[in-house]
């Protein structure tokens, strides 16, 4: 019996892990979205679709969720923290997880991503926490 | 998750379509297809961000209708194990608790809830308890993704609280 060796299957689900950030060949170098840049985007497409006649349920669940749980109250300080990430060298997955996050010490955030590890010093993942941390108190 | 990515979509129109009005259509029968879907390749795609081509049509032979390939970027939602994310919790019964992260059902079971937090049945709404927390319908909690699974049209997840940092959200 010979292997079918044209079949490639993707890879089942159970080897996909954020923990190690194996995100599968479809989203590992997909760009990812903070909750409030996703909230700006459905915002703006929910004001030009208030009147059709049905939007999706998968929409306004996720606008819901997404005005709940959004920390970032306007654009420029979106832009900020995209700026304040950017320059580390951590994957787009845990930059997104930390704006998403909001953790207040370095400890919280290598515990809730551990794919960060060493790639960023314990005081330099506390002095961008703290930097993020005063955006989202000081936005406008 | 939230990811942006880029897509492509076939999109078959029935020669009637083929007018002035065609590339309207394709938009039309795009959005329609693609609301409310779900994939265990890509997640639930929420909206349709930007339409970037339409190719031009192919008649198909024999029958006449046109085919066309769209390539559109989309917001889409996918959760992963391990990954950690806020949800508001929905039902609460002496099994565990279901929360929801957007259009995302997670399920945390009664035995990965710590130890200290016990069912109170008795409560108005029923709640788990601890000393200092409290888990009832509309909480805001903190969940890590322990397993998801996809069916046809849905993604179940299953998660944990019972590991440091996670849990309810003040």
């Amino acid at each position: 019996m010979s292997k079918n060796k044209g079949l490639s299957r993707p890879p089942p689900e159970e080897s996909l892990d954020a923990a190690k950030l194996e995100l599968g060949e479809e989203f590992q170098d997909a760009e990812c979205l903070l909750i409030s840049e996703v909230k700006v985007l459905l915002e703006a497409q929910y004001d030009g679709r208030k009147d059709d006649k049905e939007i999706s349920s998968v929409f306004m669940k996720t606008l819901e969720y997404v005005q709940k749980f959004s920390r970032y109250t306007n654009r420029d300080t979106i832009k900020e923290v995209r700026a304040l990430l950017k320059p580390t060298n951590l994957e787009p997955f845990e930059c997104a997880q930390l704006g998403n996050l909001c953790c207040s010490e370095y400890e919280e955030a290598k515990s809730l991503i551990p794919s960060i590890g060493d790639k960023i010093s314990d005081e330099d993942l506390d002095s961008l926490l703290k930097q993020m941390d005063s955006l989202k108190k000081y936005q406008g | 998750m939230f990811f942006h990515k880029k897509l492509t979509h076939t999109i078959t129109l029935h020669p009637s379509f083929l007018g002035p009005r065609m590339r309207e259509f394709v938009t039309q029968r795009l959005y329609e297809d693609v609301k409310d879907s779900c994939s265990g390749r890509y997640g639930y795609i929420v909206a349709v961000v930007a339409i970037l081509e339409i190719k031009m049509g192919k008649i198909i032979p024999g029958i006449g209708s046109a085919e066309f390939d769209v390539q559109y970027s989309a917001i889409l939602f996918r959760p992963f194990k391990n990954e950690v994310m806020d949800a508001v919790v929905s039902t609460v019964n002496h099994m565990g608790f279901f929360a929801k992260a957007g259009p995302l059902e997670i399920f945390v079971s009664q035995v990965l809830i710590p130890a200290d937090m016990k069912f109170n049945p008795h409560s108005n709404p029923p709640s788990y308890q601890s000393e200092e927390q409290k888990i009832e319908v509309g909480t805001l909690v903190r969940v890590k993704i322990s397993g998801a699974r996809v069916d046809a049209t849905a993604i179940f997840a299953i998660g944990t609280i019972k590991e440091d940092y996670l849990g309810v959200i003040e």
